[in-house]
């Protein structure tokens, strides 16, 4: 019985994205894409939702409240990571605020590559979210997803790596 | 039928004595004991009288006597009063007043009167009125006790001694009776004005410079009642009654007419309702008890009293109409107001006009609606006001909007006002089923109807709004206890419990006592057919569906707590910047991190409407309107 | 007995009702704005789903205040189905809304507690034509009595024509349909966030809904009143009522609590008076 895994109500929260991820999340709600068909809501409100979409990467200031909105969810709930951003860091990793990936903050069901993912890979998260939902229902354990591999690492900052070279020749 | 004076001596007399004992103690000690005597006393000649049944005392020439001087003691004290305070107004009115009674007593003794007339009647009227006054009257005295003992930390240095204010307390629940009582113009007029010195002295007890005009205003415009009153009493005399019953007989309609203008003073309806706003000044029991529970129910039973025997009179449709105006008018102005007192004046206000209205309407369901107002806003209103009296003591301010987390600091005195609060608007309890029938009672006029209908919704709208602002909690295992007198908190508990049994018993007493009484008040007096089919419309739909009401209240709330677990709790929603700690309790586990991680706090006000309802203009323009349909009423009986 | 059958059936037969109506206003609603939409039963599922999670609260007392929206929304039915004092069925209806407000009232999220007062706003804008719709009934029909309503030879359609205009206005408002939907709505409303029903999660929240299908039965219900001398004009009648609402819903942007409130005490209160005065008349 699919008895949660109908009516996904989806609270989506920006930690720190540009905004790319979002851009193509909120068309999975326009006419083309149309999640409402598969019964799933945009709520804006962690209280009512039962999967969190989150995008972008996790900073000092924007995890206390990826862990507030995440404890105000109540369970069942499945959190979906959309975007390299949430995995690693994206484009943002290295930088000096960031902590990384959300899974440094909160337990992580479902990453979507891509930077940003399309609309259907988004829609194909959601659907596989779904399936983790109703385990979580039934009690059963979940597995802890795999990231996404990097494959390609950035270089430290030239400013970093003349520090490191500076401390290393004293 | 009993008709001896005992019944009448008891219940008069009883707390007179002990007021004047109570003035005379030595101690703080002694006194408040005595005042404790007073109450249970007070309470047992209530009750006797209630067992005892109906009486007559007929009139003789003793007790004509002796209510002539008491009338004119009483209007000579108003006029003493006059001249100490300097208000040459009220002087010139008392001394209309007394001469007026001078004239009233020489047609009296011109056209050979004998007093034959009964001087005091106890019948079911009477009887509901002496068990609100001598039953919910004590324990708000009981209360005061408590509560004075408090109010002294803080007490401006003009205020009056605790001997005067107790022996006034106490002594006003015996004038109180005699008032309801009173069947002899005279005695009324001497109780009247008793009431009126009563509240004069208490409103000015603090001795502020704020209270003193106050006082005087409520003198001043009680005095206009008064001389309205002795003017009654003159054309009663024209036309050969001197009693209430004499009126009813001869079907007088100016003095009828007189006698509401009586009335409307002393149930501060448009508009003279600006003294019972000023009253608010007086300490909170004194606001219980005179101002909301017992002394401004007098105007409103003086019109009921007299109602049946005016049936289909123009006179009564134009009554009707003030009360009604009055209700939702006073209701408009209570959704403006952010002073818990005021808001309750404002609400007393207008549940007295609803009296009126249902009063000025005069079939038996309108009467019966307005007996159950009368009985049950004097519980609710007297256990709302000494409840309002508690949180105003320990927060130090009479704003709704300061209210919010009292549920932390004193929350059983919390949860009681809660209670007498959703008492004022929510089924099981009585006022609901009156406003109900008020409502289809009102059907029979359009006009009447929309003023009535207005008037219920506003008045759902700002207790709504208040108890929003109160109950406001966020969770928290461990309450704070409270540490109050113990007279206050036996007193609170006791008329909340009051409040609970009469919500639930409404029905009964509807179908036991109401009904009958609204029957036997029009009997012999020719009533519309319709309204007797709404009335036995209404006797048919009130069985199951209120007790359904009831059943499934009380099913939700155990559900609700045997379901609820800390470990579900969770702070409210700020947009994930929630700072607080659940355990915090209070204000704090609503802060919230704002600008540069600074700690704020989560705030909304409620909503007051200032910008649409400016209470000074719309006072002065519905009083205007409402001394116009004064006027119409004179117009109309062809005085004017 | 024959009583007790009815209003268990109601009971039943209004969510189920409610719940369907809903599952088709969000289909129509989907396709008018070009979209395939959930499906039919999609209200159902999600009543099911919130029933089966976590019973998050914030306080005590705004659980209770949840059960009593239930309850009175129930007394509601109960009262309608057994034809009794319609009077009686408005107050029990706004006790309902009433115990709505005040559990969006006892918590102290600045969302939640604005979008009870919209809704008292709310109240205070259509409360006054729902009581005027019943002095309406009682001129027609000389009783308070919903029974009466079915027995009258005279459809009150044919009576009160623009009273039955001002209660489709009234209904749009209670259903939180556009341009009325202020206290809280199933968009996404950025600035109250959910506004009233913010803090009421999971189970709870499924009592709300299915307060809110019984609520929607019941509106209809009284729009088929209109016409009950013959049910099936009645019903067509609360079909055409309902697909104009969703018409309306989708035409009109949101606009602000006070003009609702200036708007209903004009145009469809100075309509309904009018009605009323005539059936004096
Ligand atoms: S994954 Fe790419 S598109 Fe998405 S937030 Fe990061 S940088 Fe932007």
């Amino acid at each position: 019985m699919n008895l949660v895994s109908n009516s996904p109500w989806i609270v989506h929260y920006n930690c720190n994205s540009c905004n790319g991820c979002d851009i193509e999340f909120v068309a999975c709600l326009s006419p083309l894409y149309d999640v409402e068909r598969f019964g799933a809501l945009h709520v804006g409100n962690p209280k009512h939702a039962d999967m969190l979409v989150v995008t972008g990467s996790v900073n000092h200031r924007n995890a206390r409240v990826l862990r507030n909105v995440y404890e105000q969810m109540p369970s069942p709930k499945v959190v979906l990571a959309m975007g390299v951003c949430t995995s690693s860091g994206g484009v943002f990793a290295g930088c000096y605020n960031i902590l990384g990936g959300i899974d440094t903050v909160i337990p992580v069901d479902v990453f979507v590559p891509g930077c940003p993912p399309r609309p259907e890979a988004m829609i194909d998260g959601v659907v596989k979210a779904l399936a983790v939902l109703e385990d979580k229902r039934r009690g059963a354990e979940t597995a802890t997803p795999a990231k996404p591999a990097l494959t390609f690492f950035p270089p430290a900052p030239p400013a970093q790596e003349a520090a490191r070279q500076e401390a290393a020749h004293a | 039928m009993n008709t001896t004076l005992s019944v009448p001596l008891l219940l008069v007399a009883c707390p007179l004595v002990f007021g004047t004992c109570v003035y005379f103690a030595k101690t703080a000690t002694v006194r408040n004991a005595l005042v404790a005597c007073a109450a249970v006393a007070t309470m047992a000649a209530g009750v006797i009288a209630a067992i005892s049944g109906p009486l007559v005392v007929p009139g003789n020439g003793a007790l004509a006597l002796a209510a002539l001087a008491a009338e004119a003691a009483a209007i000579i004290t108003v006029i003493v009063v006059a001249i100490r305070i300097r208000s040459w107004s009220i002087g010139a009115l008392g001394a209309l007043q007394l001469a007026l009674s001078g004239i009233g007593c020489m047609i009296e003794r011109g056209q050979g009167f004998h007093a034959e007339a009964p001087a005091f009647v106890l019948d079911s009227l009477s009887t509901i009125l002496v068990l609100v006054v001598s039953l919910v009257g004590p324990v708000i005295v009981l209360y005061a006790i408590g509560y004075m003992n408090k109010h002294h930390e803080h007490a401006h240095p003009g205020e009056g001694s605790d001997r005067r204010f107790f022996l006034l307390m106490v002594g006003f629940l015996g004038v109180m009776n005699g008032l309801v009582l009173a069947n002899s113009l005279r005695w009324l007029g001497a109780f009247w004005e008793a009431t009126t010195l009563c509240s004069f002295f208490l409103i000015g007890h603090t001795g502020t410079a704020e209270a003193k005009a106050n006082a005087k205003r409520a003198l001043l415009l009680n005095s206009v009642g008064g001389v309205a009153l002795a003017g009654a009493a003159v054309g009663a005399a024209r036309a050969g009654a001197d009693s209430l019953s004499g009126i009813m007989a001869v079907k007088a309609l100016a003095p009828m007419a007189l006698l509401c203008v009586a009335a409307f003073t002393k149930s501060a309806q448009m508009p003279f309702q600006s003294w019972l706003l000023g009253a608010m000044v007086a300490p909170t029991p004194v606001s219980a008890l005179l101002h909301s529970a017992t002394m401004v129910k007098a105007g409103s039973y003086l019109v009921l009293r007299l109602a049946p025997a005016f049936s289909g009179q123009k006179l009564m449709f134009l009554v009707a109409i003030a009360g009604a105006f009055t209700f939702a008018v006073a209701s408009t102005l209570a959704v403006g107001q952010s002073n818990a007192k005021k808001v309750l004046a404002y609400s007393t206000i207008s549940n007295l006009g609803l009296i009126v209205a249902c009063a000025g309407i005069n079939t038996p369901l309108a009467y019966a609606a307005a007996l159950m107002i009368l009985s049950f806003h004097a519980v609710s209103k007297g256990l709302l006001f000494i409840c309002i009296g508690t949180i105003e003591q320990f927060i130090r301010s009479r704003d709704i909007e300061d209210m919010g987390s009292i549920m932390f600091q004193l929350p059983v005195t919390t949860v009681i006002a809660l209670t007498g609060m959703l008492s004022m608007l929510l089924p099981p309890f009585g006022m609901l089923l009156s406003k109900w029938m008020a409502i289809e009672a009102a059907i029979a006029s359009p006009l009447i109807l929309v003023l009535v209908i207005a008037g219920s919704a506003l008045t759902v709208l700002f207790w709504a709004k208040w108890i929003g602002r109160i109950q406001t909690v966020s969770y928290h295992p461990a309450y704070r206890r409270e540490q109050l007198p113990p007279t206050m908190l036996v007193t609170e508990i006791v008329l909340a419990a009051a409040v609970v049994i009469l919500g639930v018993a409404a029905i009964p007493l509807y179908h036991r006592f109401i009904e009958p009484l609204a029957l036997s008040a029009y009997a012999g007096v020719e009533v519309p057919e319709a309204s007797l089919a709404l009335l036995r419309a209404v006797k048919s739909s009130m069985v199951w569906p209120v007790f359904l009401f009831i059943g499934l209240a009380a099913a939700a709330i155990v559900i609700a707590l045997m379901r609820f677990n800390e470990k579900h709790v969770r702070l409210p929603f700020l947009c994930g910047e929630n700072c607080g700690e659940l355990r915090e309790g209070g204000t704090l586990s609503y802060s919230f991190r704002g600008m540069k991680d600074a700690r704020d706090t989560a705030w909304s006000a409620t909503l007051y409407f200032r910008s649409i309802i400016h209470e000074g203009a719309i006072t002065r323009w519905c009083s205007l309107l409402a001394l116009l349909i004064l006027i119409a009423m004179f117009g109309e009986i062809g005085v004017i | 007995m024959k009583e007790f059958i009815t209003v268990i059936a109601a009971l039943v037969a209004a969510p189920v009702l409610g719940g369907l109506l809903a599952g088709i206003d969000r289909k129509l609603t989907a396709r008018l704005q070009g979209r395939v939409g959930p499906p039919v039963l999609q209200p159902f599922y999600d009543v099911v789903k919130l029933l089966h999670k976590e019973p998050l609260a914030v306080n005590r007392v705004q659980v209770s205040y949840v059960f009593l929206h239930l309850a009175f929304m129930l007394i509601v039915i109960v009262l309608l189905v057994t034809g009794r004092d319609l009077l009686m069925v408005l107050f029990a209806h706004a006790f309902s809304t009433i115990a709505l407000i005040l559990a969006g009232m006892s918590v102290r999220s600045p969302y939640s507690r604005i979008g009870s007062q919209r809704k008292i706003m709310q109240m205070l804008a259509y409360e006054p034509i729902l009581v005027l719709l019943v002095v309406g009934v009682y001129l027609s029909t000389v009783n308070f009595l919903a029974a009466t309503v079915v027995t009258t030879p005279r459809p009150l359609l044919l009576t009160m024509p623009l009273v039955f205009l001002a209660f489709l206005m009234a209904v749009a408002i209670k259903l939180e349909k556009s341009p009325f939907d202020v206290a809280s709505s199933h968009h996404a409303h950025q600035e109250l966030v959910k506004g009233i029903t913010i803090e009421i999660a999971g189970p709870y929240l499924a009592l709300v809904e299915i307060t809110r299908f019984c609520e929607q039965a019941a509106l209809f219900a009284v729009i088929a009143m209109f016409w009950a001398q013959n049910l099936f004009v009645g019903a067509l009648l609360a079909i055409a009522a309902f697909v104009a609402l969703i018409l309306v819903d989708n035409c009109f942007a949101r606009l602000t609590t006070f003009w609702m409130v200036r708007y209903m005490w004009t145009v469809p209160m100075l309509m309904a008076l009018s009605n009323i005065i005539w059936l004096y008349a």
